[in-house]
């Protein structure tokens, strides 16, 4: 028998009124069957509100189920006295960071749990050094974990959880809240314990590339175990991967498009090499050729025809003065001063035109969000001005509170802001700050909701009870009120599912194109910049590095990665298969464009 | 002005006083508030003087570093000092002006307030300077466990401000950002009467909680998830052991009190 086994597990969400009447019931979970065998890792994939964190929570006895049973270790989890003998065999990483470190100092964490659970002192010491040495964080011991950094604070967790000494690790979304460097330190550190500590790992998460590596995958939808395969029986079928909500690496999916176009290339490749080594193996081969000639040419002819392919955004790109932003060699420190000095900006020079859809690339720490948080006046520069429109924003009599109108600023985890008791009353906070009518403000309230299509039914709806995506609408709706000509969004996408991602960067490419409105996207992924904007802004440490269409950006991608960014996956494939010696189009950062690229050099 | 104020703040130093057992400290300062407050009399007032510098050598806390903490603190200093000189009614009036008047033992009550206060807010950071707050939480835990038997909470209450102590950076920063994000959105928190200000606190104030609900939620699963389960069958990484340094200042703190009492009862100059 595995170690985790569930039969016909239920779980019920029962919702009651003040009068402990039933008043909704939620299934979040419908007989699930799982055995997970001891010493593998399992990886567990799902959109938001698949089911899959109520499914983490039992084998953890954080939830009880209503129906069926699920046994860890041989013990059903729903006995009371079986509740902490389990929790000792199964640990949990949760998904944010701060909130699951309970001391003040790393090591006092760490030997949180090995202290609940009475072991003796001497063994507590030596627990906390084996722990925080299997996850590479032995240097920070007497740190404050306010002072790390994302992934290092999971790392802390999860050295705490190895304290205890599992025989399983349950990791619940552990990389949702991480930039790219923080989410490959955790997955690396998990696949060290499954191989050197031989700890069972369930790997919950909604993102592809984490998988790859897996022993075995099971896909969730509505509480139900939809597919359940190897990694690469799961990657093979596209399609239904699509439908459940989920997105595949760009690389699995690039294989699967030219497989439909008709060439031979295996199903469900894994990882870039696989992919240069089947295209590598049919170019040569003449009857590949003609068919990806056909392929070619009928795709031209669809395109066409529907007009697929992204809308390439014809930026307005007039030099006027009077309707851009302006930074003029911008500096920031912060506690300037103090021996906490530190340069976040150093001789910023930008020209941002109106209409124009630009990213700002830069990893944590890189002066991202300090940049944007100056073209509204929250942070005012050290030295140098800023012009918006042709005026300094720096006069004495310039009114910020107006620019603030224009230049529309929404946060990382925008959602986190809201207040009021209605959505609709929520959305009417920017104008009516903006001392409009009350007639003019709901009318702004009602345009902007309609604008990030938010149901007209939910107008009235308490912001809280709402989905991560609806609320994340809400909040952009909040500041579209205030008729901004600029739209900055900072990380836009952080913690939303790959369906959820795909709708709100679709929105505001949609949005950039209806209101005509300049659109300052931020992010730290490239994959998704890549495919919208027609500018890249590349920041490091306090510098603008690169600043060009997105192509000439990818062409730097060697030194993109000395610091911390990676370039779009097809990017590197295009250079490989170009090394190789295939002529291919380098320029291509899209899958679209790639499958294109190949066939045409086929 | 809030960064002056040392009380409360670790000064980090490798030193005698650091390295004393916390329930030390506490038991020291305790002896040390007594001892303030019943001396009378320049002798005792000397005794807890050298008592003091000889505190503040040890711990290799620069002077000047306690001195800053002072500052905070002037306002109130200049107060009681005010009052003390010119209300107290005594036999030897040595000014006057209408009901104003300052008597002799006017005089000497300011003066041995303003010394009182003063020596009790060094005395006290000193403490806090040489002792985390981890190690002050735990402490108070071990040196009130008696308390226990008559139902106080005590690992509770130790437990919840340790916890309070870890996530008070993280509002601050929190509120930072909502504020922000407000801002952004055209709220003013700068302008306006009293009552304006506090209404437009709400936009700050709502997430606040929210959040801070959702974080004290998360926290509390995940406490549970690593077997927390109260106070009882615990042990602890770094058991709090007495030393021998330890021994040493109980018995000074001790003999420290009784040579401040019998001074007072003996030489009980100047009033």
């Amino acid at each position: 028998m595995g170690i985790i086994k569930a039969k016909g597990l239920v779980h019920e969400f029962i919702r009651r009124d003040e009068d402990n009447n039933v008043e909704s019931i939620t299934t979040a979970l419908d007989h699930v069957n799982l055995d997970v065998k001891e010493g593998q890792f399992i990886a567990i994939l799902g959109h938001n509100g698949s089911g899959k964190s109520t499914l983490a929570k039992h084998i953890n006895a954080l939830l009880a189920p209503s129906e069926g049973t699920i046994w860890v270790d041989d013990m059903d989890v729903s006995k009371e006295e079986n509740v902490i003998p389990v929790r000792k065999r199964a640990g949990m990483v949760f998904q944010n960071p701060d909130n699951q470190i309970i001391a003040s100092v790393v090591e006092e964490d760490v030997a949180f749990g090995p202290e609940n659970i009475g072991v003796p002192t001497e063994e507590i010491l030596e627990r906390v050094d084996f722990s925080l040495k299997s996850v590479g964080m032995t240097k920070f011991r007497q740190h404050s974990p306010n002072k790390l950094s994302g992934g290092q604070k999971q790392r802390v967790a999860i050295a705490g959880v190895v304290a205890m000494e599992p025989k399983c690790i349950v990791f619940d979304e552990p990389t949702a809240m991480l930039d790219p460097n923080g989410r490959k330190e955790v997955i690396k550190t998990a696949h060290k314990l499954n191989r050197e500590k031989g700890v069972t790992i369930l790997l919950i998460t909604h993102y592809m590339e984490e998988v790859v590596d897996a022993d075995y995958v099971y896909v969730m939808e509505k509480g139900h175990i939809v597919m359940d395969g190897t990694p690469r029986d799961i990657f093979s079928r596209v399609d239904e991967l699509k439908a459940h909500r989920l997105d595949v690496p760009q690389i699995t999916l690039l294989a699967d498009n030219l497989r439909k176009a008709g060439l031979e290339i295996p199903a469900g490749i894994l990882t870039r090499e696989e992919l240069v080594d089947a295209i590598m193996k049919i170019s040569v081969r003449a009857d590949m050729k003609s068919i990806a000639k056909s392929a070619l040419k009928r795709m031209e002819n669809r395109k066409e025809a529907v007009g697929e392919e992204k809308v390439v955004f014809s930026p307005v790109t007039k030099k006027d003065p009077a309707s851009s932003i302006l930074m003029d060699h911008v500096n920031y420190c912060y506690s300037e001063g103090t021996a906490y000095q530190i340069q976040a900006l150093k001789d910023i020079n930008l020209e941002i035109d109106k209409g124009q859809f630009i990213g700002i690339i830069g990893h944590t720490g890189s002066g991202k969000s300090t940049l944007i948080q100056h073209l509204n006046g929250l942070i005012k520069a050290t030295e140098g001005n800023i012009y918006f429109n042709g005026e300094d924003i720096y006069d004495k009599d310039y009114d910020m509170r107006k620019l603030r109108g224009k230049v529309g600023l929404v946060f990382q985890y925008p959602e986190y802001q809201l207040f009021e008791t209605t959505v609709f009353e929520d959305v009417c906070f920017g104008p009516k700050n903006q001392g409009l009518e009350r007639k003019d403000v709901e009318l702004r309230a009602f345009e902007a909701l309609k604008n990030v299509r938010f149901p007209e039914e939910l107008f009235d709806q308490p912001p809280f009870d709402l989905s991560g995506g609806q609320k994340r609408r809400v909040a952009i709706a909040g500041v579209l009120a205030m008729k901004p000509e600029v739209l900055i969004l900072d990380e836009p996408t952080a913690g939303l599912d790959p369906a959820g991602r795909d709708e709100i960067l679709d929105l505001i490419a949609d949005m950039h194109r209806e209101l005509g409105i300049t659109v300052i996207l931020v992010s730290h992924s490239m994959e998704d910049v890549a495919k919208y904007v027609d500018r890249i802004i590349v920041m490091n440490q306090g510098s603008v590095m690169y600043d060009d269409v997105p192509k000439e950006v990818f062409r730097h991608y060697k030194e993109l990665e000395q610091v911390g960014l990676a370039a779009p996956q097809v990017t590197y494939l295009m250079y490989e298969l170009a090394e190789k010696g295939l002529s291919v189009d380098l320029t291509a950062a899209t899958v679209a464009e790639a499958t294109r690229g190949i066939l045409a050099a086929l | 002005m809030i960064r002056d104020i040392t009380i409360g703040q670790y000064y980090p130093a490798d030193s005698i006083v650091h390295k004393l057992d916390p329930r030390v400290k506490l038991f020291t300062t305790l002896i040390y508030i007594i001892a303030l407050f019943s001396f009378k009399g320049i002798l005792s007032f000397a005794i807890i003087g050298v008592f003091l510098f000889a505190a503040v050598k040890l711990s290799k806390v620069p002077f000047k570093f306690i001195v800053k903490g002072l500052k905070a603190i002037v306002m109130i200093l200049l107060i009681t000092a005010v009052f003390n000189l010119f209300l107290t009614p005594g036999d030897v009036i040595l000014w006057q002006f209408k009901s104003l008047k300052i008597t002799d033992v006017g005089l000497t009550n300011a003066v041995v307030m303003m010394s009182r206060l003063i020596l009790l807010i060094i005395g006290t950071s000193l403490m806090t300077l040489t002792t985390t707050p981890n190690q002050l939480t735990d402490g108070l835990e071990t040196a009130l466990k008696p308390l226990n038997k008559i139902h106080v909470p005590v690992h509770a209450i130790a437990m919840m401000m340790s916890i309070a102590l870890r996530f008070i950076p993280i509002l601050i920063e929190e509120t930072d950002k909502i504020m922000k994000a407000q801002m952004a959105r055209g709220a003013d928190f700068e302008h306006g009467n009293l009552i304006q200000r506090a209404k437009n606190m709400v936009p700050l104030l709502v997430p606040l909680f929210v959040s801070a609900f959702r974080r004290a939620d998360d926290l509390a699963m995940a406490m549970e998830a690593r077997c927390y389960n109260g106070g009882d069958g615990r042990t602890k990484m770094k058991p709090l052991r007495y030393g021998k340094a330890d021994y040493i200042t109980y018995g000074a703190a001790i003999v420290f009190l009784v040579l401040v009492v019998v001074a007072r009862i003996n030489f009980p100059w100047p009033q």
